[in-house]
């Protein structure tokens, strides 16, 4: 169980890296990307709840990844 | 075998980092491939006819905050410097045009607004970003590119602007 | 775990005597688990300058007893949340964050066999004939009769005959009082073109439990920002001073802590501290124009004290001759508690992959996301949710979502043990038990399938209303791979919550002429109207129709020092023989009390001289008490205060709302009525937790959260002001329009006038003096059920009194520029001399700030 989580894990990073280099959109075609449904939290204030209450009555770990990225990509 | 493909995908992810391109310096270089339309899709400006003016060419999109933000500024450079030669282009660059009708409805500005519906200009011009401006000057030359838009800059952009517009072609 | 490790310990030598409920367990269980410096949520830098508001409450279904008859409440939470973004330059934003959350309710503190029955009812008979429950009282020193397979066996209560196996577990609940946790955060960050820097610390505090925490991060975007690498890192740093129950104690074996424990005061507080170190690194990448995917890799390493201080591990004692007969009675196991031990160290490392595709016919996007972690403990878990965002028009956003969750065991998980030993003489070998042992379920296997929705609705001017509601049940059938054997240990619970989110930057592209536009010079433009003092209430109204205001209000009051009388300060002596009943004298008096009121300020417009006004408010107290000199000594079965721990309650108060009208307004003068309501949504019936098998009863008066009862709340103020000079006043006044509240009494009405002098510094700074009196009645009529009488403040008639204050103020406007049309101000109240009825203890002043920005 634990050997196929890893090579999952692993093989899902290869392939994400290497997708940056395959990857054509230019940066006037990101309005979809730029909605805020699309966001990477797009109710952050909720997401703030139930990371509490889940971390609360659960055992997992709850860190939450850095934010940013995604999104229109403007300066 | 998963090693090598990692390797490979490094080096391209390192290459796509380090790739610059080469930018176009001059309004001619470009222009010829480059067609303007209003939002309708009529034929618009052709920029060759605007050469003696000093053109602040800027490409937006609806969906694009700090392109909104720019524009109470480009408004009143407009309303300031037109008399003296400046010509505000906003190039719009929604893949839909309904959207940018809709933006401007809701807020209406003075300086031309044309699209590019082909995306031609914004390749030519290689746009890596959105918003980004050009100042080109009587001549023709694209004097200064600018990316993003932050309420700070307009100083010193007005201040290029108007140094600019004090040449003389 | 403690530092003993194969010596002998002792345990008390006290069986089969009721426990006394433990105090301060939720915030503790909460926080233990919680690593609040862990879940900073930066808002991205790009977004607009935010304030946002938000209440939720947080409940818990009952927890399952098996029949048993208790009546102890759910665990249920209220929490406060307030946070915001603010751009100190074009590219710094500085980022703020304040939560409070008051817990309350019966929480488990051991598991233990159901046949050992140590869910205790409290029976009290009724007078009408029958019983009526009046509370639980866990009994964790027991003895259990076991067959020679170590089942245990269920007991007729009455003749003590063996009537079969039962090999059930069970839940050992404890209730306690209220308890709340403060935490606040802070953040700067730094943008620059394709990268950017964030830096963050911040700090959470409970009575037992203190953290303090910082973190680094930043972002690289490559390829035209469609890749993102983001890292972190972070630390922590907590205190544990857990109070142990002073009636709880000699009943729970601790021995393995006593180098951590200090008594204090009455109380035995046993010590730790712990330190979690957090890294993370992430990667997020567009895929297509429609999808991007988000990946990420995180680690904790923690060490220290890294138990539940509250939570006990049961020990059955068998004697090993007694189980190596060969004859068929059964055997008596003797239960003992013991605080649970946990490793020193624990490493965690999680993987989460998020993907997100934009679902072009309904203009939505699917969230998906993954999540595996597994733990040097044994704890593997593994996360699958779905969120679906959907936009209906401009306006609303409705999205729900749906969560399926399995966790591994804890290796050093058990509901309860068994140890082949007799305890001798109160002693037994601490090696033959496992090094760590825990029955927290929170660490046991399980599976948890949650559901729920948001909906945001985006009104006019950047302000959003955002409501959340989700269930959550826990079960332990639901782990991956098979059920984990604790169905006894399910729960569910429900949250639902409201937000108020206000964007601080509207984007205005108007005509040039306007200059250049945007809500600062709107604002500027408008007469600025000077405001009343922060410590007034509805004391000035908007002009424009179509107006909105947004406003946050703080008010600190403490009271302090001496037992006063009348305007006269009063003796122990004097308040043990006549600050109670003639039937029982006072034999515990208040040391102190402090309240903290939040109150958010929503005003409307709708015609240039009538506004509305609606405003939610929070209230969360705490108080101590001392003896009283010369007080009769304690009586057994007669509630006594025990400890240096004292009381807190917190979570919303009444809210009100009302309608301002404009009477007079001409150049440097202006009158204006309020009709108010206040609605009652504070509580007026919390209660003291049980204690030494005497009911706690409803806490006295002053700690209740709200006056219960409709009331009506006129006012009258006049403003006035000529050149630097400003100055008002206002009568107002409190009238409770019902006979009594839901715990059968009603607080005294109130009456008030106030005038006040401000001058303006500079043109945007003003000072203000004020004076005040205020009239305010006693308590009226009386709790109409239990409560201990144990003070003065526990009687209606010490309620009220008449009070004269001296106000000394500052208030500020910001005139232009980024932060243009905020308003700040704060004020403090000085008592100058009180009257109070009865015995009350002295007012030492409070603190008035608001903040307001007007739309």
């Amino acid at each position: 169980m634990k050997e196929i989580h890893y090579v999952m894990i692993k093989s899902m990073l290869v392939v994400s890296i290497g997708l940056t280099g395959c990857v054509n959109v230019a940066p006037w075609e990101r309005g979809n990307l730029a909605k805020p449904q699309m966001a990477l939290d797009p109710h952050p204030l909720q997401s703030e709840i139930q990371s509490h209450n889940y971390s609360s009555r659960e055992a997992a770990p709850s860190h939450k990844s850095s934010t940013g990225g995604g999104g229109c990509g403007c300066y | 075998m998963i090693k090598k493909i990692r390797r490979v995908f490094f080096i391209a992810l390192l290459l796509s980092l380090v790739a610059t391109t080469t930018m176009a310096e001059h309004l001619d270089e470009i222009s010829s491939a480059c067609t303007l339309t209003t939002l309708d899709g009529a034929p618009a400006h052709n920029l060759k006819e605007l050469k003696g003016k000093v053109i602040y060419m800027d490409f937006w999109a609806s969906w694009c905050p700090p392109c909104v933000k720019s524009f109470p500024f480009l408004n009143e450079l407009n309303h300031d410097l037109k008399d003296k030669g400046l010509q505000v282009i906003g190039i719009n660059l929604d893949e839909k045009v309904s959207d940018a009708q809709e933006f401007l409805a809701n807020h209406p500005v003075d300086f031309s607004i044309v699209a590019d519906p082909s995306k031609q200009c914004a390749k030519g011009f290689e746009v890596m970003a959105m918003p980004t401006s050009y100042l080109i000057d009587r001549k023709g030359n694209i004097r200064h590119i600018h990316r993003g838009f932050r309420t700070g800059e307009t100083e010193e952009l007005r201040a290029l602007i108007a140094q600019l517009v004090m040449e003389n072609p | 775990m403690p530092k003993h490790h194969g010596s002998y310990h002792s345990t008390s030598d006290l069986k089969e005597s009721p426990i006394k409920p433990k105090k301060t367990l939720q915030a503790l269980t909460s926080a233990a688990l919680v690593l609040p410096g862990l879940l900073l949520t930066s808002a991205h830098a790009a977004d607009k300058d935010r304030i946002n508001f938000q209440y939720s409450r947080y409940q818990e279904g009952e927890r399952n007893l098996f029949g048993v008859p208790n009546n102890l409440k759910p665990i249920s939470a209220d929490v406060l949340h307030g946070s915001g973004s603010l751009s100190l330059t074009d590219r710094t934003k500085f980022f703020y964050s304040y939560t409070q959350d008051t817990w309350s309710g019966a929480t488990p503190i051991t598991i233990a066999p159901l046949a050992a029955n140590s869910n205790n009812p409290v029976l009290r008979d009724n007078p009408f004939g029958g019983t009526t429950i009046v509370g639980a009282s866990p009994l964790i020193n027991r003895t259990v009769q076991l067959d020679h397979d170590l089942n245990p066996l269920r007991q007729d209560p009455r003749t003590g005959q063996i009537t079969g196996q039962d090999s059930r577990s069970v839940m050992v609940l404890s209730s306690a009082s209220p308890e709340t946790r403060n935490q606040g955060n802070f953040g700067l960050s730094r943008e620059w073109n394709e990268a950017a820097v964030n830096v963050g610390g911040g700090f959470s505090m409970e009575r037992d439990y203190k953290s303090s925490f910082g973190s680094i991060g930043g972002r690289l975007d490559f390829n035209q920002k469609l890749t993102s690498l983001k890292f972190g890192s972070g630390y922590t740093h907590s205190e544990i001073g857990a109070i142990l129950d002073h009636d709880a104690s000699p009943y729970i074996t601790k021995t393995a802590y006593a180098r951590q424990i200090e008594r204090k005061g009455g109380s035995e507080i046993l010590r730790g501290d712990r330190q979690d170190w957090t890294a993370n690194i992430g990667l997020t990448q567009i895929l297509t124009k429609s999808a991007l995917v988000d990946v990420s890799v995180g680690y904790t390493h923690s060490n220290g004290f890294m138990e539940n201080p509250y939570k006990v591990m049961s020990v059955i004692f068998i004697d090993p001759v007694a189980l190596n007969n060969n004859l068929a009675t059964p055997i008596s196991g003797d239960m003992r508690a013991l605080i649970e031990q946990r490793p020193n160290i624990r490493n965690q490392l999680a993987f989460n992959t998020k993907y997100i595709q934009y679902i072009a016919p309904f203009d939505a996007a699917l969230h998906l996301n993954y999540k595996f972690t597994l733990d040097d403990w044994g704890v593997n878990t593994n996360t699958f949710d779905a969120n679906w965002v959907q936009p209906f028009g401009n306006e609303w956003t409705f999205t729900p979502r749906i969560r399926y969750y399995s966790q591994d065991a804890a290796s050093f998980y058990q509901p309860y043990l068994f140890s082949r030993q007799t305890v001798q003489m109160n002693k037994f070998d601490a090696g033959k038990l496992p090094d760590n042992f825990s029955s927290d379920h929170r660490l046991a296997g399980f599976g948890a399938l949650s559901g729920g929705a948001t909906l945001n609705r985006r009104l006019s001017k950047g302000v959003n209303l955002e409501a959340g509601f989700e269930y959550y049940t826990r079960a332990s059938a639901m782990q991956i791979g098979g059920g984990g054997g604790n169905s006894f240990a399910d729960f569910d619970y429900y949250v639902a919550s409201a937000a108020l989110k206000l964007d601080m930057e509207g984007v205005d592209t108007s005509r040039p002429g306007a200059g250049n536009s945007s809500h600062n010079q709107h604002s500027a433009a408008h007469h600025q109207h000077r405001i009343p003092p922060a410590g007034i209430m509805f004391g000035h109204m908007l002009d424009k129709p179509g107006d909105f205001m947004m406003g946050y209000r703080l008010m600190l009051g403490r009271a302090d020092g001496h037992m006063m009388h009348g305007s006269h300060k009063v003796s122990d002596p004097v308040i043990v023989e006549q600050g109670c009943s003639d039937t029982s004298p006072c034999r515990f008096t208040p040391t102190y009390m402090n309240m903290r009121m939040h109150m958010l300020d929503i005003m409307y417009a709708p015609t240039k001289w009538w506004n509305v006004m609606l405003m939610p408010t929070f209230m969360d107290m705490d108080m101590n008490l001392r003896r009283l000199n010369k007080a009769p000594p304690p009586v057994p079965g007669v509630h006594e205060h025990q400890g240096i721990a004292g009381h807190e309650t917190g979570a919303v108060g009444d809210t009100y709302f009302s309608s301002l009208i404009k009477l007079i307004s001409i150049p440097g003068h202006r009158v204006h009525m309020n009709l108010g309501f206040s609605a009652p949504t504070g509580k007026v019936d919390i209660e003291l937790r049980r204690m030494a098998k005497v009911d706690g009863g409803l806490i006295h008066f002053g700690m209740q959260l709200g006056s219960g009862t409709w009331d009506f709340m006129p006012s009258l103020t006049y403003t006035g002001e000529k050149n630097r000079w400003s100055w008002g006043a206002q009568v107002s006044g409190v009238k409770r329009l019902e006979e009594k509240n839901k715990s059968g009494y009603r607080l005294g009405d109130l009456a008030q006038a106030t005038t006040w002098g401000g001058y303006d510094l500079t043109r945007w700074l003003i000072a203000s003096v004020r004076g005040a009196y205020t009239w305010q009645g006693a308590v009226q009529r009386d709790f109409d059920s239990f409560n201990a009488r144990i003070g003065p403040m526990d009687f209606p008639a010490n309620y009220g009194g008449q009070f004269w204050d001296i106000g000394l103020g500052m208030s500020a406007v910001i005139p232009g520029g980024r932060f243009a049309g905020n308003r700040l101000g704060f004020e403090w109240i000085q008592p100058v001399r009180n009257d109070f009825n009865g015995y009350q203890l002295d007012r030492k002043g409070m603190l008035s700030a608001t903040w307001s920005y007007r739309f």
